[in-house]
């Protein structure tokens, strides 16, 4: 994949997209007070996806590294959480600062060997490491209850839970988008896309890239982490089946191409793209799995036609027109 | 009086498997000088460079900067004691505009820790400024053409500050023109009080800029002086046009005297 434009905030458009991006999440914030809990709970999957194609974004869209095990990140926030909640009885916010902080430590101890492999090999590489977790939390059963998976309480008060978790949901994407814009304006920022763009240049250049990455992919456990964290406590049911099941991985980095690799709100808008998009094709090819067919035929021509995602036309960087489509195709082949 | 000397590699030696790319180089660099360094092809200029300059892990040898060892320190390290390079093969960091390209060095380079990402903004404008390319600074790197890629890596490396900075072949693929303005250029560095290595294929492009000359040859040091007796040597000659070239040299010098 490459991905090229270091996007500030939205090339030409600034002020109005900005405006437009404030107010939708202002709206959002005010959907529960007359949705219905089928919505809040669809928005509060939106955003937990959302939370995790902007930490995927960080490694996978400034770095330029093709992570493809986040979702083991996700796991241990899930896991982290659940045990300090059962063994520790701690409440569910220090709990989810344990489960965010282990995803994370799990990101640098990871990151120190696996980051120094480039490409295909470290996409499988992180894909071995995803599997393998989701295997160990499955047969470690004294320590994560094992296929019996881990049962935690409910949210209490029980009539305020979708609410609860819409709006912690619509914090934590909130925050990825500020953490986002407040990187790219630092150094770290810089040197995520320098070494996206030439290694070897950036660490001639006095970038000590081996700690730049291991941030990222850090920073990616930890957006990862929090969504599992909340995940889990919300189904309360934690279960390596479920929370480490590479779907999540895959979806996390749909959404961020779908959106925009690279930019601030492409992984945000991507998001929604990707639920909106599943939803329509379940509803109307319900039959078996054909819907996956289309959105993987939707995937492709989206690949192949518009690499840079939406948010190229969206930011006003292109004009949507099939010159500038057939235009990408010859720019990004690889 | 004897000059400062601010690089010195001692016996720097590079194996790749077998081979001997680089082999017992010993050379020293004088502060504010400017040294050339010139081989024909294959003759182990960039991987010397790339071995001095922590691109490489070093086979065996020693090297001094400002009689401080810096054998095998990691590439970012040897960037921000102040030593920069550009790249033969350009190397741009093509997401991002010219101006955010050369912010890069001056944020991590020499004295980028002081640097805040603003500081380094306004420090980017300044070297633009300097090489004459203000006029691009908004634009993507990957919108420029080869004459301005070269000198955005020479912006780049300048704005790490440097004391020493290596440019390896920044005239080659030039026209006569651009040669010109590019040895203006490096002169120009040089007066800022910057100690400069200059790598090149072209002979004559070289000529006009240094006062001293090392020739490497199959990865070892060949001569060393200043330029006119370096391209009178006739190993020299013989390394880069090869030996027949030399003996019909030698038969029509013959011819010649004897009338």
């Amino acid at each position: 994949m490459k991905i090229t434009r270091f996007d500030k905030l939205f090339g030409g458009r600034n002020g109005v997209l900005l405006g437009l991006a404030v107010a939708f999440i202002l709206i959002l914030a005010l959907v529960p007070l007359f949705a219905s809990g089928f919505w809040m709970r669809t928005l509060t999957m939106i955003f937990l996806l959302a939370a995790m194609a902007e930490g995927w974004n960080y490694i996978g869209g400034y770095t330029g590294y093709a992570a493809f095990g986040n979702v083991a990140f996700f796991g241990v926030g899930a896991y982290g959480t659940a045990l300090a909640m059962l063994r520790l009885h701690f409440p569910f916010f220090l709990a989810m600062v344990v489960g965010v902080l282990a995803a994370m430590a799990f990101a640098v101890i990871i990151g120190l060997p696996v980051l120094r492999l480039k490409g295909h090999y470290f996409a499988i590489a992180t894909v071995a490491l995803a599997t393998a977790m989701g295997e160990l939390a499955d047969f470690w059963t004294s320590f994560t209850g094992g296929a019996a998976g881990l049962t935690l309480p409910f949210f209490n008060p029980l009539k305020w839970s979708n609410q609860f978790f819409y709006y912690i949901s619509l914090l934590l994407v909130v925050f990825g988008l500020w953490l986002t814009y407040f990187l790219m304006n630092r150094k770290l920022g810089y040197s995520w896309v320098a070494v996206r763009e030439n290694e070897d240049a950036a660490r001639m250049m006095g970038i000590n890239t081996t700690w730049s990455k291991v941030t990222a992919f850090a920073l990616s456990a930890m957006m990862a982490g929090a969504a599992g964290a909340i995940y889990g406590y919300w189904s309360t049911f934690v279960l390596a089946e479920e929370v480490f099941k590479i779907d999540y991985t895959l979806q996390m980095i749909l959404a961020t191409v779908l959106g925009g690799p690279g930019t601030i709100f492409g992984p945000f808008i991507g998001s929604f793209i990707y639920y909106i998009l599943i939803t329509l094709l379940v509803f109307f090819f319900h039959v078996g799995e054909f819907h996956e067919t289309i959105l993987g035929t939707i995937i492709i021509l989206v690949m192949v036609f518009t690499p840079q995602g939406i948010m190229d036309f969206l930011s006003g960087k292109k004009k949507l027109t099939i010159s500038s489509l057939l235009e990408n195709i010859r720019m990004h082949r690889v | 009086m004897e000059r400062e000397v601010i690089l010195e590699a001692q016996k720097v030696t590079k194996h790749f498997g077998g081979l001997a790319a680089v082999q017992d180089v010993d050379m020293k660099i004088y502060r504010g000088e400017i040294l050339g360094l010139i081989g024909p092809n294959g003759a182990g200029k960039t991987t010397f460079v790339n071995v001095i300059t922590g691109m490489l892990p070093i086979t065996s040898g020693k090297v001094y900067f400002k009689g401080k060892d810096i054998t095998g320190w990691s590439a970012y390290r040897i960037g921000r004691i102040g030593i920069a390079r550009t790249f033969q093969i350009v190397k741009p960091f093509r997401g991002m505009t010219v101006r955010e390209n050369v912010a890069v060095g001056a944020m991590f380079g020499h004295k980028g820790k002081e640097r805040s990402t603003k500081d380094a903004l306004r420090k980017a404008d300044e070297v633009l400024d300097f090489v004459e390319m203000s006029h691009l600074r908004t634009k993507h790197a990957d919108e420029l053409t080869l004459p301005y890629l070269k000198r955005l890596e020479l912006a780049k490396a300048l704005a790490m500050e440097p004391e020493l900075l290596f440019l390896d072949e920044v005239m080659a693929g030039l026209n006569p023109k651009e040669i010109e303005s590019a040895m203006e250029l490096v002169r120009r560095i040089n007066e800022r009080g910057v100690t400069l290595l200059v790598i090149e294929h072209v002979m004559k492009a070289i000529a006009g800029v240094t006062e001293r000359v090392f020739v490497l040859n199959f990865g070892m040091e060949l001569a060393q002086g200043t330029p006119e007796e370096v391209l009178n040597h006739p190993d020299v000659i013989k390394a880069y046009l090869g030996e027949k070239f030399v003996e019909r040299q030698k038969r029509k010098q013959q011819l010649r005297s004897n009338g």
